[in-house]
């Protein structure tokens, strides 16, 4: 191997001779992070270099997909983040949608950004859950999936998953939902806005998490926009940047919401934008519910086989994570070229590795929690 | 002063947070008891494929046509057909998937111009190899499938006298009951 | 220590006695298994063991038997004296310590004069095998899970010690019988409610209970100082910390809340008094458990050195004045 990557920096392994020594938290670790492999030159507790090694995920998403014709490749899109798998399906789908140019019913457009939403919601609440359980409490992860268990009830009933979707398709979506669907979506809707008082008082008051949060982990917004840094990460500097307010896609221009920003930079100012963002999306799904047209959710004319013309197309969506691009060139046939995914872990991973220099070993495991690394989304 | 208020108010925020987990110490668990409760499946619950028994035609209704192969992004789907005596279409004589590479995605079932694929309801296949998730579909359709064909030739054979019309004529080929 | 335990029908009674206490240690260990499972179940809205006999009662027997038929792997590179003696350093003091406690009035199987002196130096061993346990593992994650513990539990003595001092004070005795009787009318929580909120939390921290469970952080150091050890020695490191947990809080039963000591209009005999307290003080351990996250070591630190000895000191200077002026 060494040919090919080259010689690796030596490391010594008894010793450094200094008070110094090296740790590999992971790859194989209790903490919810999935297959990611920190190396820690510590002294005591105190982190002197961190270096995220990754690839242990990598599951060889882009080269499938140039190995299958585009409509082979949707079950591959929700897997690349299986948190967000509703949010990515869809993009591929509108990302296709984009580079066709099909146009999509307005009923579908609506079913989209309501399970969009639920999915983000979903997302944050296992967030919630795993970030809490890192940090040492292990009922919130409970109270959490509780919540969760309601989304993924309401949307297995209308696409029979759970987890990873294969629910859009090029001009829509496969199945319809019906008045139950509303009438589930918006009793959980209450329910999780009856919840969040329990959440603050049991989370977000804790003087004991707020020592743990306040403080700690610091991603200033110059560092955060050097690496390219999306999603709640990026709210949580203090900058307002939500592709659904600053690229509209789909209908989001027509809904009325916020964006939570929190100006400090810590673990509890992204901890405080994702519980804001669940608010947020609550508001979409009532205004996108209340507008929800009857009507086809699918276009009139089908085509079975999709041979874009040559050229590329980038479209980008605001994952629960950040900024998610699907790159897509087109040669012609049925096959695409190159089909490249840009995943917002990768770029909050790697600022995470610059921000952890001078932070104590407990702290590691919450900062990485607060970011909210996905894996297998890191090496696709 | 300020460092008690702040310890008070500490204590405080511990206190309401203990409050949180005594009130659903006495709420009801949802645990669903598995194996003594079974879950309730939706409709749209997504198993393994399995061809439709129409009850028009009392059989499937795969054509070999290979969509369903050709769109599985898996491979998983293998198809074999060949053309039943008298009848214009192809029929399936081999179908096999095999499970443990399905995915779910449902893009045969979408594909298939005859609607003969549909999701099964099995959650509970468990075995030691993995040959042995190697399904073949036309298992519940073997027994009847000689018959099925006698009566579509027959059927065939009557559509195409031109003498005979009315319900014979409409009957044709035995075709997709929904 | 007189000597009249050397006298023939009185050291058989002894012995016994102390066969009846190693019983109850493992009995109550797999009692607390079972119950922490339940209760942390319950407090997170799902079952707990429910197959394993009924209401899965026999869960504990279970993973008993389980424990005792696994293989003991002693990884290559330990330093066996210390990886092998460890367990049983741990194990041992306690189960000392549960011997000199007063159950009930005639239920005690010796009555020292100094016995909270004797508990408090018995403790002291306790996290000396810890750090035999993390050092000898020959590995970095149990050895950083170790000298947290030792730190910690060095750190948290101090205020435990510190808070019991004014019961001494009120009570005028170290003997653990005597300090019961003088809670005949009064318990000490009331007239010590600080020292008792002092106590307990310090007895959390010494036992590595959560919130200060950090030299087991499960989702940092993957099992700390025992993470090299399986089967019956875990077991025993397991069993160690569950009888501790109840030996400290069978010190806070009869320090400060009256012991055997129970309303005297009721039928009950004392030691179902006792071990009520004490099993209701155990519950709220397990209920401080499964409520809050963990604090971070050096704030774990800072607040024993910083919050609990200085508050300790001043309610046992403010406990001492206030007797002199009273009596």
């Amino acid at each position: 191997m060494a040919e090919i990557w080259g010689e690796p920096a030596p490391r010594p392994l008894a010793g450094n001779g200094d008070d110094t020594y090296y740790l590999n938290m992971g790859p194989q670790h209790p903490s919810m992070h999935g297959v990611l492999r920190l190396l820690l030159h510590l002294r005591g507790e105190e982190i002197l270099e961190a270096e995220p090694v990754i690839g242990y995920a990598h599951r060889a998403h882009e080269k499938m997909a140039e190995n299958r014709n585009y409509l082979m490749f949707l079950p591959n899109s929700s897997r690349v983040d299986y948190l967000s798998g509703m949010i990515y399906n869809l993009a591929y789908c509108q990302a296709m949608e984009r580079l066709l140019g099909i146009e999509v019913p307005e009923r579908a457009e609506h079913i989209r950004v309501i399970v969009s939403e639920l999915n983000r919601i979903s997302s944050h609440l296992l967030w919630f859950g795993t970030f809490l359980l890192d940090l040492g409490g292990v009922t919130p992860f409970l109270y959490a999936f509780d919540d969760r268990e309601e989304i993924l009830t309401i949307l297995e009933r209308v696409t029979g998953s759970r987890l990873t979707y294969s629910y859009g398709r090029f001009g829509g979506v496969t199945q319809d939902v019906d008045a139950l669907f509303v009438e589930q979506t918006l009793a959980f809707v209450a329910r999780l806005r009856g919840r969040m008082p329990d959440y603050h008082a049991l989370v977000s008051d804790n003087v004991i998490f707020r020592h743990r949060c306040e403080g700690v982990g610091l991603i200033d917004q110059a560092t955060a926009l050097r690496y390219g840094v999306t999603g709640p990460c990026l709210r949580a500097c203090g900058v307002p940047y939500d592709l659904r307010r600053a690229e509209p896609y789909g209908i989001y221009s027509r809904f009325s919401f916020e964006i939570p920003t929190q100006p400090a930079g810590d673990i509890f100012a992204r901890y405080l934008v994702r519980l804001a963002e669940m608010e947020q999306s609550c508001r979409i799904i009532e205004q996108a519910v209340a507008a929800l047209p009857a009507g086809p959710i699918m276009p009139e004319k089908q085509k079975k086989r999709f041979k874009p013309e040559v050229g590329e197309s980038y479209f980008a969506v605001e994952s629960a994570r950040g900024h998610f691009g699907i790159y897509i060139v087109s040669d012609g046939s049925e096959l695409p070229l190159r089909l490249k995914l840009r995943t917002p872990s990768f770029a909050n991973l790697s600022a995470v590795g610059a921000v952890l220099k001078g932070t104590m070993i407990a702290d590691t495991v919450a900062i990485l929690g607060s970011v909210d690394v996905v894996l297998p989304e890191v090496d696709r | 002063m300020s460092v008690l208020v702040r310890l008070l108010r500490g204590v405080w925020s511990l206190t309401l947070g203990l409050g949180v987990t005594l009130k659903n110490l006495f709420r009801r668990p949802v645990t669903q008891t598995y194996p003594h409760q079974k879950p309730e499946l939706s409709a749209a619950f997504r198993s393994a494929i399995a061809l439709v028994d129409f009850p028009a035609s009392g059989s499937h209704d795969c054509v070999a046509c290979m969509q369903c192969v050709n769109i599985c992004p898996s491979f998983c789907i293998k198809v074999e057909g060949d053309k039943p005596e008298g009848l214009k279409r192809k029929r399936a004589t081999v179908f096999e998937v095999d499970y443990a590479l399905c995915s779910l995605c449902g893009l045969c079932i979408d594909v298939c111009p005859t609607s003969t694929l549909k999701y099964s309801k099995t959650y509970d296949d468990v075995g030691y190899r993995r040959d042995q998730f190697v399904y073949d579909l036309l298992t519940p359709f073997r027994a009847g499938e000689a018959a099925w064909r006698e009566r579509a030739r027959v059927a065939a054979v009557e559509a195409a006298q031109p003498a005979s019309a009315g319900p014979a004529a409409a009957a044709g080929e035995p075709e997709v009951g929904r | 220590m007189t000597l009249h335990a050397l006298w023939p029908h009185t050291a058989l009674m002894t012995v016994l006695a102390g066969a009846v206490l190693m019983a109850y240690v493992a009995f109550n260990g797999m009692l607390l298994v079972w119950l922490e499972r339940k209760v942390s179940a319950r407090f997170q809205r799902r079952l707990g063991p429910t197959e394993v006999g009924w209401a899965g009662l026999l869960q504990s027997a279970a993973d008993v038997i389980k424990l005792l038929a696994k293989q003991l792997i002693t990884p290559r590179h330990v330093d066996r004296p210390l990886y092998h003696v460890a367990p049983v350093l741990v194990f041992v003091p306690v189960l000392a310590g549960i011997s000199l406690f007063p159950f009930d009035r005639h239920l005690q199987l010796h009555d020292f004069n100094i016995g909270l002196v004797l508990l408090f130096a018995l403790a002291g061993l306790g996290f000396l095998g810890i750090f035999m346990a993390g050092w000898g593992s020959n590995n970095k994650y149990a050895l950083l899970g170790a000298m947290r513990a030792v730190a910690q539990n060095i750190a948290y003595e101090i205020p435990l010690i510190l808070a019991t001092l004014p019961v001494v004070l009120l009570a005028r005795t170290m003997s653990l019988r005597e300090v019961v009787e003088a809670q005949q009318q009064l318990w000490f929580v009331v007239q010590q409610p600080v020292a008792f909120a002092i106590y307990f939390i310090a007895a959390v921290a010494e036992t590595n209970r959560a919130p200060f469970d950090i030299p087991e952080a499960e989702s940092e150091l993957v099992a700390g100082f025992h993470t090299e050890y399986s089967g019956m020695r875990f077991a025993f490191f397991f069993l160690a910390e569950y009888t501790n947990m109840t030996i400290v809080c069978m010190i806070a039963a009869t320090l400060f809340l009256g012991g055997y000591i129970g309303p005297s209009w009721l039928p009950v005999p004392g030691w179902v008094w006792f071990f009520g307290k004490v099993y209701l003080l155990l519950l709220v351990m397990m209920w401080l458990r499964w409520t809050f996250p963990r604090l971070r070591f050096d704030q774990l630190m800072s607040f024993a050195w910083g919050v609990l000895i200085p508050l300790a000191i001043v309610n046992l200077l403010l406990t001492a004045v206030a007797i002199k002026v009273w009596r």
